[in-house]
């Protein structure tokens, strides 16, 4: 794949990296003033960010505290302050449930299918896309491949059983000419493969914005000069364009990492019945089937929670890595 | 049932598979007696445990006395529970309550609706029927599908629940039995049990079966939306099926088989049959829950019954007979693949089949649906468990005003006027002239206003009797009774009939792994091996727990 190649390259010290480099700087030297002189200072910039702090506090940490009611035999009708106190239990219970390390297997080998056949497919897209001169053209292309995002997945899930279904248009189509049909969507060992397909379908096209507008970036002097150079379509891709997508790669790389225990609740759902739990039961969808459905709220919370606590993890790490390739990566200690 | 009929609407497969689905996936954690929750969860507050406390005798108790009245005789009267069948309407209505019970007050009530909302302000049908209560009720209507959803957070919040809430089974909310009803809604035992309903004497006429659903914790809380002994029926398109030439004599497991494959043409686009799995469960005698076996409780899972099912549902889907959008799980659908003609056998509730002559003889007038006569798989005599008699219900909001209750129970009892009563005439057809006018027989024919305003509402708050009323569609009341007549012998109570037991939460997630499997050994993914694995699972993280709940319950009858 393309993708490991270039990021273990040396970070190429060309102009377009100054945006990453300014991020990384630390902010202005700040030892020498008082707290009080610069809240005076700020006060105006003060003032139009507290709209903002006040609603992450009220409705990202203070809510966060509710994650109290994995350590509860929650009831919603009892409150958390009342709810019966049962330390480690939900946990016990997730952890001692063989079919939450099935949903766990399945989450990861479906992420991990997906950032191989999935993440670089906009990239290509974007590429290719970037060589189209005409700007008609491309403003066409560019809302025929968006449009499927806007698709809702029963839709989509819909859509993909009329054409690729048992009884589907290709299907019937080739008993037609008297071939037998094929069934892909209830094919459970084709599953990773379908439902790459499907997000494929619908989000590849919708992907690619975020690197057409790194692209757009690179000056076109850049590629002028390497063609004086005597440098082909090829190189001038490798040693010009890559190294430009690269920061942006690594950013939506690591916040996918982030996200990647979030393999698409509804896609999957709508299919669980076709293909069985057996491939599709994913950390999302346990959560709900064990534990929302019944009303066991302390339990769905434990599992969700451990859900964060991975995906914190993976965070973390794929920052890490990108630090060691010299990479500002989501953030930095100042 | 009344002309504009509702049953098909309670039919769980009519209404809305996949919530219902949802509910048995839940373990339909919410089925009952809550008094007995407390031994067993340390969370619930109202705990007043007091045994078998739900025991028939119990629940007799509570429960009101049944006086019937028949203001018109039918044509095919009840037989061994069997719905009685009404060939015309009469030519004269009888008012049965003769003074509006209301006081002119407004109260608030919410109800589902499986079709399109109608218009709250100038509508004449809420005007006609609000005239005949003195009152005014207000309807917060939301889409059946999705009432659910909306239900879980209104009743979060007890002070803002309206007066009046209708409430399907299916989408009881989880601790519904336990902490919901007591808190949120009224104890309607002081106001209807025993001789009390005699001041109301259409809720009188609802028979005991469906009030028995109506008690959680030994207190009368609902209101019924009665139903019949028989719900899930197996249909086929007897009209296309005789046109290719084949007749249908279905003995035993192995001819349906036979019959679906028989009828099986992918190459032009026809399946024989949807999943059958409902339907397995029948012809083998699957119980709902719980069986007695030597004086011990069987759970349906572990009955050989219940692996008989799935081995019959593996060879009709390895056959090819089962369409294959039904395969990949889209039971959404079943009903239109069914009347589209493109599978020809599939189950449904008994109520989908006036509902399919709606929707179907206006386009094609030879249109017939009929549903199979039971029969056992091994040919023998089929043993058919009691559909439960209400599976919907209404609550009203807790309150201290009595004169208040006695208001809406007023209304309640008019709203349960059976077959025959003014009453029931206008809240089934509307008001003649305006939501319809007399054809030459003298069939209400409905005007285009009724399509907007006259939506089934009121029946989701109570409703009287069920009767088989749907004259208009030619040859299907007698179709229907007399079908009925001849099943409802083979009917018999299942364990713990009439019971509304809630399981404690945590057995909620037991019965997920069986829907999941009776999905995967259907389709070949899994064997019945992985059946006898998901036994012993289930034994060990709770099975046996729910047994001995359920072994209290039953010792305590």
């Amino acid at each position: 794949m393309t993708l490991p190649a270039f990021v273990g390259r040396r970070r190429a010290p060309d102009p377009l990296h100054g945006g990453a480099a300014r991020e990384a700087a630390p902010a202005v030297p700040v030892g020498k003033i008082s707290w009080r002189t610069r809240v005076k200072a700020d006060r105006s910039l003060l003032i139009m960010v507290v709209p903002a702090v006040t609603l992450l506090v009220v409705f990202a940490y203070v809510a966060m505290l509710g994650n109290v009611i994995a350590w509860e035999n929650y009831s919603p009708y009892t409150g958390f302050v009342h709810s019966p106190f049962v330390a480690w239990a939900n946990f016990a219970r997730v952890f001692s449930n063989p079919l939450f390390l099935d949903a766990v297997r399945n989450t990861l080998s479906i992420t991990a299918f997906q950032l191989v056949f999935f993440f670089p497919i906009p990239i290509f897209l974007a590429l290719l896309l970037n060589s189209v001169m005409s700007p008609h053209i491309r403003t066409v292309i560019q809302s025929v491949v968006y449009l499927p995002h806007f698709f809702s997945w029963v839709l989509v899930v819909t859509l993909f059983q009329q054409m690729l279904g048992g009884a589907g248009l290709v299907s019937q189509t080739l008993r037609h000419h008297g071939y037998a049909g094929f069934d892909l969507m209830t094919n459970p060992h084709a599953f990773l493969v379908l439902i790459t397909m499907q997000s494929v379908w619908k989000d590849a096209g919708w992907g690619i914005i975020i690197f057409l507008a790194a692209l757009g970036t690179v000056s076109p002097e850049l590629y002028e000069a390497a063609a004086v150079d005597g440098a082909n379509r090829w190189r001038r891709i490798w040693h010009i364009t890559l190294p430009a997508l690269r920061p942006v790669i690594l950013l939506l790389l690591i916040l996918r990492l982030g996200d990647s225990l979030t393999v698409g609740f509804e896609q999957l759902i709508l299919q669980r019945g076709a293909v069985g739990p057996g491939v599709s039961e994913v950390i999302d969808t346990y959560v709900y089937y064990q534990g929302v459905v019944n009303g066991d709220w302390g339990y769905s919370a434990a599992a969700g929670l451990l859900k964060g606590v991975v995906s914190l993890a993976l965070v973390m790490g794929a920052n890490k890595v990108a630090h060691l390739f010299g990479e500002a990566g989501v953030y930095q200690k100042a | 049932m009344k002309t504009t009929t509702p049953l098909s609407q309670v039919g769980f497969t009519v209404v809305d598979r996949r919530s219902f689905l949802r509910m048995i996936a839940a373990g339909a954690a919410v089925v009952g007696v809550p008094s007995l929750l407390t031994g067993c969860s340390t969370s619930s507050p109202n705990g007043t445990a007091t045994g078998g406390g739900a025991g028939a005798g119990a629940v007799g108790d509570v429960i009101p006395k049944y006086i019937p009245v028949d203001f018109v005789k039918p044509d095919f009267p009840s037989v061994n529970g069997s719905v009685p069948g009404y060939l015309t309407l009469p030519k004269k209505f009888v008012q049965s309550v003769v003074k509006p019970p209301g006081s002119g007050a407004t109260f608030k009530a919410m109800t589902p609706l499986w079709g399109t909302i109608p218009p709250t302000s100038g509508n004449q049908y809420y005007k006609a029927v609000n005239g005949m209560f003195g009152s005014t009720i207000e309807f917060q209507i939301t889409d059946g599908n999705t009432y659910g959803d909306k239900l879980a957070t209104v009743l979060a919040s007890a002070k803002d629940v309206p007066d009046w809430v209708s409430i399907p089974s299916w989408v009881f909310p989880p601790r519904f039995g336990s902490e919901i009803v007591g808190n949120v809604f009224q104890d309607l035992t002081p106001y209807l049990a025993g001789d009390k309903v005699k001041d109301y004497p259409n809720l009188a006429n609802i028979p005991s079966d469906a009030w028995k659903y109506c008690v959680w914790n030994g207190k009368l809380y609902g209101l019924p939306f009665p139903g019949g002994v028989l719900n899930d029926v197996i249909f086929y398109r007897n009209d296309l099926i005789e046109g290719m030439g084949i007749t249908v004599d279905v003995k035993n497991g192995d001819d349906l088989l036979a019959l679906a494959l028989e009828l099986t043409d992918a190459a032009a686009g026809r399946w024989g049959a949807d999943d059958l799995w409902t339907p397995a469960t029948i012809i083998h005698s699957v119980p709902p829950k719980w069986k007695l076996d030597g004086g011990k409780l069987v759970h349906r899972v572990e009955c050989d019954e219940y692996r008989a099912a799935l081995e019959w549902n593996a060879k009709l889907f390895a056959s090819g007979a089962v369409h294959p959008d039904a395969v990949a799980g889209q039971t959404g659908d079943a009903k239109k693949r069914f009347q589209s003609g493109k599978t020809l056998i599939m189950g449904d509730g008994l109520g989908g089949w006036n509902e399919a002559l709606r929707d179907n003889l206006a386009s094609n007038p030879k249109y017939w649906q009929q549903p199979f006569d039971y029969f056992a798989a091994d040919g023998g005599k089929p043993v058919l468990f009691k559909a439960n008699s209400a599976n919907i219900f209404s609550f009203l909001k807790k309150s201290d005003d009595k004169a208040r209750i006695t208001e809406l129970l007023g209304l309640a009892n008019l709203l349960a006027a059976p077959f025959g009563t003014t009453e029931c005439d206008v809240i089934t057809n509307g008001v003649e002239g305006v939501h319809y006018t007399k054809d030459s027989t003298g069939l209400p024919v409905p005007t285009p206003l009724a399509a907007t305003e006259l939506q089934p509402t009121y029946i989701f708050l109570v409703d009287g009797p069920v009767t088989e009323t749907h004259v208009q569609y030619p040859g299907y009341v007698k179709a229907v009774s007399t079908w009925q007549a001849k099943n409802a012998a083979f009917v018999t109570d299942p364990l713990f009939f009439g019971q509304q037991i809630s399981e404690p939460t945590q057995f909620g997630s037991l019965a997920q792994p069986f829907v999941d499997l009776e999905k995967d050994i259907s389709r070949g993914r899994k064997s019945l091996k992985d059946l006898d694995v998901a036994i012993k699972t289930w034994k060990t993280s709770g099975g046996d727990e729910l047994r001995a709940f359920y072994q209290k319950i039953l010792d305590g009858q």
